[in-house]
């Protein structure tokens, strides 16, 4: 006989305010098989506990139904209090009076009735429960980050250091993304190369990590601690092994007009080629799609001028398998291109630039080799305007939001150039100056104080060009909306920082959700921010959003504990909340009529088959087995089985009929 | 069909096969299926335009199984019904050989299944005219008068299941309705109950019923219950693109495609 007792809490007010509990529990009190119930008003409170443990051992009870808030947050509190006073955990159901009764009708005598109908569903659910043990699942200590930016190395590194492998992959042919294209920092002014190229070296150096480059995520398989990755390795054209990164090839090549990435097309590269000198790894790919080799096949002189003959031009892709563990997703983000802009000529004017391209410009390693000079005829630039929340900040354009670092690399921006062109004129249109961070107001009254650049408050309504000067056609809103016009040499646009191309398709893939912005969702905003909703996968960097170095760091180390806390068990403890395929007695084993379309149904790939074999090996029945490492207990299975051969554990068959009879017989 | 009869005879003489699965001559000038075991019966196989009964029925039977390698005579439906059967595990190359009946009443020794369902794939499961016609009315009918056909069409079922011991897909040990712990389906006849009855079945055999009409024809009340089916099998070709049976592949109803038009669900 079950004896189960019903705990009503009163949630402060939450739930009392509308809900009469005592009558819910005194309801209660009348059911077959309650022998305990009670109204209480902080059931989660220490006080509130004990008084469930306690009926627990005085009643004997074999079922608890808690009827408070939503099982989000305390069933697991609940459970374990069942537990410790020696109650198997699974016997414990919570009604939740506050989210589906009290929160969400009027204080009456039909928001009570509801409640008691919430209540005895449980009560029959309880009864048919049965008692359950949680699942142990093996975890594989290996992270695979995706993505090679600051935040990437850094997550590898600190995920390295705490002893586990790391497979890093990366799209391009190197490592250190946005960051190894800048030329100083804010709100130091270190140089950017000078600060990463050690990390960088650190990452291809360390034996714990295992560094793809010029790889991406192929497929993703699997759940936290048990993940399959298949990697595909792009060919490179080139023996890797043999490859002394001397340099002929790319020295060699015919086809050196290429505008180069990492130049932000301000320089030329090329067809093979390391995209910039401190790459890692440092060693060339061959770009096939403008490689003449590839294009009429004829050429190959890199293949001749190779001394180590390291060239293969019949390489294929290939295909990594890889089981990890936990994932660390740092693609990063990439900003918009002047053609975005019709405003500002569509990107037809060669000086109206990006604020990347000034990075490039103003980089010793840069194309001019730091020297700030314009695109277009080379000239040094006597007036530059600088344009603020280029795209950020309009809703018009499709990116309300603030791209968050464009102040502070204006500011940094028109510093270096005030710093190289003396004498020059610099102006900056901006919206709001938005300086929020350890040393960044400073930074940017610097710019203004010491270094005389002009700000302007407003925006930038059009640019056109006339006499060879751009025309900067800007109001300032500080003087009335004061018409400005400038003739300047030279224009950097701060676009806006928006998500990679290809992104939604990797969070399809990986099974995490994106915003509304095609960035990377966080699990909670602000108790969750490394987190994605799918267990064992983290972000890090301005994949999630756009953000600077530090932030993109300290996220990254972030990412990292998170993954050394998975890995600092052996043993992963999922909820035995599972689907089974039933067992029955010989000669019919199971009810299971073996046709497995339930194996296609199931997302998580989690269905196999299981031979029953008679005593001398042979045989007798094939039946459909739930993987309980793998299973997610979505139930769709469940759905699906013509012969109701599958229960979810905790929500089986007649659990649930006895809920809904619970709804539809007469008390 | 001489021909059947011949090669029947010597795949028993040869001990190749076990059992023949055809058709015999029953009383009232119907037909009904044939076991033969021994090569003298072999004679008694017929075949000619009454034999509809879908003969894949019985290749899952386990006391027909249990006999040995099966041969079967199978018609179009019937292969179609092999094809699907095979792709649920069911029947393999191992213990079915199919005796194909052609359109032309020729016949067609298949070498194995896969023979079997590229011959299959030549003929589309299309639905004659005069279902045609029901289905249109069906469809132009509001949703109240639907409702009153079906519960004036299914309230005389009286649940003697012959629909289902027709179907060769019904081949579950245990049916969704013996399913009694719980009972999510009542065993008694009335109008609800049949209703859910007919519409589970119907449902479990989309993506899989082959559109033979052995249920209309088995049920002893003459209900079109097959208009379910065939309807279903309209909306699987509007919404998926259609099915045909296949060895391997994807299940209709439990793959999701990125171009499944899905405009139902609105
Ligand atoms: C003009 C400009 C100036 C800036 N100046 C400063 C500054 O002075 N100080 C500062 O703190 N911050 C600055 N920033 C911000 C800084 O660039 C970012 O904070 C930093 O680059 C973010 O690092 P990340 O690793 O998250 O992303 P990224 O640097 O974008 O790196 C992402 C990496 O992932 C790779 N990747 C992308 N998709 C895939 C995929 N599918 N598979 C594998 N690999 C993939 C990319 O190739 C790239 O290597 C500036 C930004 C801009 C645009
Ligand atoms: S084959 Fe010719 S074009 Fe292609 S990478 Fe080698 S040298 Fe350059
Ligand atoms: S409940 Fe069934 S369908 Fe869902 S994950 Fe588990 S086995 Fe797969």
């Amino acid at each position: 006989m079950s004896k189960i007792g019903v705990f009503v809490c009163h949630c402060g007010e939450n739930i009392s305010a509308t809900v009469d509990c005592a009558k819910v529990a005194e309801t209660a009190a009348g059911y077959d098989g309650v022998v305990y119930s009670i109204d209480y008003k902080y059931m989660c409170s220490d006080p509130g506990q004990s008084l469930i443990k306690s009926a627990i051992i005085e009643k004997g009870l074999t079922g608890v139904v808690v009827a408070s808030c939503s099982p989000r947050m305390h069933e697991p509190t609940f459970r374990k209090a069942c537990a410790e006073a020696g109650l198997n955990p699974y016997m414990c159901e919570m009604a939740n009076l506050r989210e589906h009764c009290s929160w969400v009708h009027e204080k009456g005598d039909a928001t009570t009735e509801k409640a008691i109908d919430l209540v005895r569903i449980l009560v029959e659910k309880v009864k048919k429960n049965h008692s359950l043990n949680a699942i142990k699942v093996p975890v594989t200590k290996t992270a695979l980050v995706i993505g090679g930016g600051i935040a990437g190395i850094q997550a590898s590194l600190d995920i390295a250091n705490s002893g586990h492998k790391v497979i890093l992959i990366e799209r391009d042919p190197s490592i250190g993304g946005h960051m190894s294209q800048l030329s100083e920092t804010f709100p130091t002014l270190d140089c950017s190369q000078c600060i990463l190229t050690p990390r960088m070296v650190e990452v291809a150096q360390h034996e714990n990590i295992t560094l793809y480059t010029y790889a991406e995520l192929e497929s993703l398989e699997g759940f936290v601690g048990n993940f399959k990755a298949k990697i595909r390795r792009k060919s490179k054209s080139l023996d890797e092994k043999i490859c002394t990164g001397c340099g002929q090839c790319t020295t060699k090549c015919p086809v050196k007009k290429i505008p180069s990435e990492f130049n932000e097309g301000l320089g030329k590269r090329t067809a093979i080629y390391v995209p910039f000198p401190q790459a890692v790894p440092n060693k060339p790919v061959i770009d096939r799609v403008n490689c003449t080799y590839y294009i009429k096949g004829k050429c190959k002189v890199c293949e001749i001028v190779c001394p180590t003959k390291a060239i293969r031009f019949d390489q294929e892709d290939t295909i990594v398998e890889a089981e990890v563990g936990a994932i660390v997703v740092a693609t990063g983000f990439t900003v918009k291109q002047p053609d975005f802009f019709p405003e500002y000529g569509f990107g037809k004017y060669p000086d109206v630039i990006t604020g990347l391209q000034f990075e490039r410009l103003a980089s010793a390693s840069g194309p001019t080799l730091g020297e700030i000079r314009r695109p277009s005829d080379g000239k040094v630039p006597e007036k530059i305007v600088f344009i603020a929340c280029a795209g950020s900040r309009d809703p018009a354009k499709g990116i309300p939001y603030c791209s968050k670092i464009c102040c502070m690399y204006i500011a940094k921006h028109a510093m270096l150039y005030q710093h190289k062109v003396h004498g020059g004129k610099s102006y900056v249109f901006y919206m709001d100056i938005r300086a929020g961070g350890k040393m960044y107001e400073e930074f940017v009254r610097r710019a203004i104080e010491d270094d005389g650049v002009n700000y302007i408050r407003g925006r930038v309504s059009r640019i056109y060009e006339k006499n060879g000067k751009l025309i900067v056609k800007g109001a300032d809103t500080l003087l009335g909306a004061m018409p400005v016009d400038i003739d300047a040499d030279m224009v950097v646009l701060a676009t806006a920082g928006i998500a990679n191309e290809g992104s939604e398709e990797l969070a399809q893939k990986l099974h995490t959700s994106y915003d509304s912005y095609h960035f990377f969702s966080e699990a909670h905003p602000k108790l969750k921010p490394v987190e994605t909703n799918t267990a064992g996968i983290f972000l890090a960097g301005a994949c999630q959003s756009p953000k600077d170095i530090p932030e993109s760091v300290a996220m990254a180390s972030g990412a990292a504990v998170k993954v050394a806390c998975l890995f600092s068990q052996d043993e992963l403890t999922r909820e035995p909340l599972i689907a089974v395929v039933n067992r029955q007695a010989a000669p019919v084993f199971s009810s299971c009529v073996g046709c497995f379309l339930c194996v296609s149904a199931c997302p998580y790939q989690a269905i196999e088959k299981e031979e029953i074999k008679n005593r001398t090996g042979e045989v007798i029945k094939t039946i459909a087995k739930v993987n309980p490492g793998l299973c997610q207990g979505c139930g769709t299975c469940v759905a699906f089985c013509r012969t109701k051969s599958i229960d979810i554990q905790g929500y089986t068959h007649e659990e649930m009929y006895s809920e809904v009879m619970a709804l539809l017989n007469e008390y | 069909m001489d021909e059947l009869r011949k090669r029947a005879k010597e795949l028993l003489e040869s001990k190749t096969i076990s059992v023949v699965i055809g058709y015999e001559e029953g009383t009232c000038n119907r037909t009904r299926a044939l076991f033969v075991e021994k090569p003298e019966e072999a004679s008694k196989l017929i075949f000619d335009s009454r034999c509809v009964l879908n003969l894949a029925t019985y290749i899952t039977k386990q006391e027909v199984k249990a006999k040995g390698k099966m041969a079967i005579a199978a018609t179009i439906p019937v292969m179609r019904s092999i094809i699907q059967l095979a792709y649920e595990f069911q029947v393999s190359d191992k213990n079915l050989l199919v005796l194909g009946i052609t359109p032309e009443s020729n016949l067609m020794e298949f070498k194995d299944l896969l023979e079997v369902e590229t011959y299959i794939h030549k003929f589309e499961i299309e639905i004659n005219a005069s279902y045609r016609e029901k289905l249109d009315k069906l469809a132009g009918m509001t949703q109240t008068e639907r409702w009153k056909f079906w519960i004036d069409e299914l309230s005389p079922c009286f649940k003697c299941y012959a629909c289902r011991a027709a179907c060769p897909m019904c081949y579950c040990h245990r049916c969704t309705v013996d399913f009694n712990q719980p009972q999510w389906i009542p065993v008694p006849s009335h109008e609800l109950g049949n209703l859910e009855w007919h519409i589970m079945r119907a449902v479990h055999l989309m993506g899989r019923c082959i559109d033979c009409d052995g249920c209309a024809n088995a049920c002893p009340l003459g209900i079109p219950i097959n208009l379910l089916n065939k309807r279903l099998l309209e909306d699987a070709k509007r919404h998926f693109g259609g099915y045909q049976p296949v060895l391997k592949g994807d299940h209709l109803m439990s793959t999701f495609k990125p171009d499944d038009k899905e405009n139902f669900i609105r």
